[in-house]
């Protein structure tokens, strides 16, 4: 037995590219879900249309990230259908394609297809609103960031499920719940003082705190502005690590 | 055919007293594997046979890189399968039990974009593809959506995908399950081909004709152990005779026949293994006491009844 060779030279995302067009052409075809991606939105925006227009401004940037973070359950999904119902799971990592560029590919893909409702949106808010360059560009930058984290976030949950049913009910919770109860489609000073702190920590609203305060709609101190960056890019980063050794740790049950 | 960087000097797969135990919080452990051994030469097809539940998935699992075993070796052309699964997993490619092709993928796009996940180029993954596609018979459905095609061609996609990849030792867990007939034999011609090219595989089958048909070699599993290894043809012989005869309804003549070889009972009729030329004396005495039987040679099934002392679709 072999137990001194030398492990084989790694490239982490080899098969990414190949991979997330394949997750691309699966996903195109949910036209039906694309559509509905933006129902939970749509309607809080109707609702803020109809009982306080000028928090409209608020409320896109709060539809727009919150689009983003309902990404990763779309990914939860995706990752837990395709291993419990499809058992297609095995086909791709059983083969040179590794466990990186699989979670990855599959969330770039779900990302690049439920995207196109997600500008639809923005081009309506900028009609509507009108953000200024660099509103848009904290919008593009924390999007991404809310995005890759719950992605993350979406893909580790996946793997403590056996039952598809489950996931549903579970998923919908948590993500319904940190993307629209913390102050994400209201202003930061909605939301009780005792509270903000941890809502600065949280993901989605850290981010909509951030463009809150670039449209002026709340006033942040800069230990503020500090806490909420850095808990959206560090948390970001810790849980994208994370799920990059949890996706190779999981290739192998025990 | 091996890829060009692969190294595949060495066995494809040697195992060595592979044991797996399954625990659970609040159940009592399994052991699913109880120090299984094997060895898959080079252009063979070797067919794990045993009833559900025997261990057959779970060995295929380990190989396959997919699961951790509990304790024994397990090295895929040289390389240690599970300290270092990264240099096997080039080499391998795996049909899941059960799995099923992306419902919004067609078979084409099934398969071509997982040979462009492996790294092929475009120009050989679009030729590979149209050589699986029309191997498994799927040409004609090749571009309408997986979810509108049947189980069997769903199958036979899954089947394609993989052998479409020339991988050097492929894993087929089941994979003629759902299968018509005509469609079995294509997939059977389509894996004899391919070890002719120069691959080598294992498969997991409950079928005995499949097993008879498809394997150079054959292990009988049970409960986690290799109850007997050799070629169709050696374990037939090892039954002891060459022809047998089913005497329906009858199982309390057992001892009227035990002379004349091994006599087997599933409860509902009596089996008796015979060499020819004893055939017309027991022939004369089923005549005698007006039984009704019927004459077949030995097959693989009687291999397996004697080896596991019951039949392959009794389960666990």
């Amino acid at each position: 037995m072999r137990t001194s060779e030398s492990p084989a030279p790694y490239r982490a995302f080899r098969g990414l590219s190949a991979f997330f067009w394949t997750e691309v052409r699966v996903q195109s075809h949910e036209s039906t879900a694309m559509a509905t991606s933006m129902v939970v939105q749509g309607v809080l925006l109707v609702f803020v249309f109809i009982l306080d227009r000028s928090l409209l401004p608020v409320a896109f940037l709060g539809a727009i990230i919150f689009s983003m973070f309902t990404m990763g359950q779309r990914l939860l999904n995706e990752a837990a259908y395709v291993r419990i119902d499809h058992k297609a799971t095995d086909l791709y990592l059983a083969s040179p394609l590794t466990p990186e560029a699989f979670f990855l590919g599959m969330a770039a893909g779900v990302m690049l297809v439920y995207l196109s409702p997600v500008i639809i949106l923005f081009v309506f808010a900028e009609i509507v609103v009108g953000y200024s360059l660099p509103t848009v560009l904290l919008l593009v930058g924390t999007g991404a960031l809310v995005w890759l984290f719950s992605a993350s976030f979406g893909y580790v949950i996946s793997t403590f499920f056996r039952d598809n049913r489950a996931i549903w009910a579970y998923a919908s919770l948590i993500f319904n719940g940190f993307g629209v109860l913390p102050p994400v489609f209201y202003p930061l000073s909605y939301f009780p003082a005792a509270l903000q702190p941890i809502a600065l920590m949280l993901p989605p609203s850290a981010a909509t705190a951030l463009l809150q305060a670039s449209i002026g709609v709340t006033s942040l101190s800069i230990g503020a502005i500090a806490l909420a960056a850095s808990a959206l890019a560090g948390e970001t980063l810790a849980m994208f690590l994370f799920t990059i050794y949890w996706a190779r740790r999981k290739v192998r049950e025990d | 055919m091996p890829g060009p960087a692969a190294d595949v000097s060495a066995e494809p797969l040697v195992a060595r007293d592979l044991r797996k135990v399954y625990t659970t919080r609040g159940s009592p452990s399994v052991e699913a594997l109880s120090g299984v051994s094997l060895e898959v030469r080079s252009r063979e097809r070797v067919a794990l046979l045993g009833r559900n539940g025997a261990g057959k998935t779970t060995f295929l699992k380990i190989a396959s890189t997919l699961l951790r075993p509990t304790s024994g070796t397990i090295e895929i052309f040289g390389h240690d399968a599970d300290r270092n699964p990264d240099r096997a997993r080039p080499l391998i490619a795996v049909v899941p039990q059960e799995g099923k092709p992306f419902f919004h993928l067609t078979p084409r796009e099934q398969i071509y974009t997982y040979l462009r996940t492996r790294g092929l180029s475009r120009e050989v993954a679009q030729t590979r593809t149209a050589t699986a596609l029309d191997q498994m018979g799927l040409v004609e459905v090749q571009d309408r959506l997986a979810i509108t095609l049947s189980g069997g061609q769903r199958q036979r996609t899954m089947v394609a995908t993989v052998i479409a990849t020339h991988a050097p030792l492929l894993f087929l867990d089941e994979p003629t399950i759902g299968m018509d007939p005509f469609a079995r034999r294509a997939v059977w011609a389509a894996l004899r081909e391919l070890t002719r090219l120069g691959s080598t595989m294992l498969l997991t089958t409950h079928y005995l004709d499949e097993a008879d048909a498809l394997s150079d070699r054959l292990y009988i599993v049970e409960r986690g152990r290799v109850l007997m290894e050799g070629t169709a043809e050696e374990l037939k012989r090892s039954v002891g005779g060459t022809l047998k005869v089913t005497i329906a309804g009858q199982t309390q003549h057992v001892d009227l026949f035990r002379s004349f070889g091994t006599v087997m009972t599933d409860g509902t009729s009596l089996t008796v293994i015979v060499q020819p030329d004893s055939l017309g004396e027991l022939m004369a005495i089923a005549v005698r006491e007006r039984l009704t039987t019927t004459v077949g040679p030995v097959t693989l099934e009687e291999a397996f009844m004697r080896a596991v002392g019951r039949s392959i679709n009794e389960d666990e």
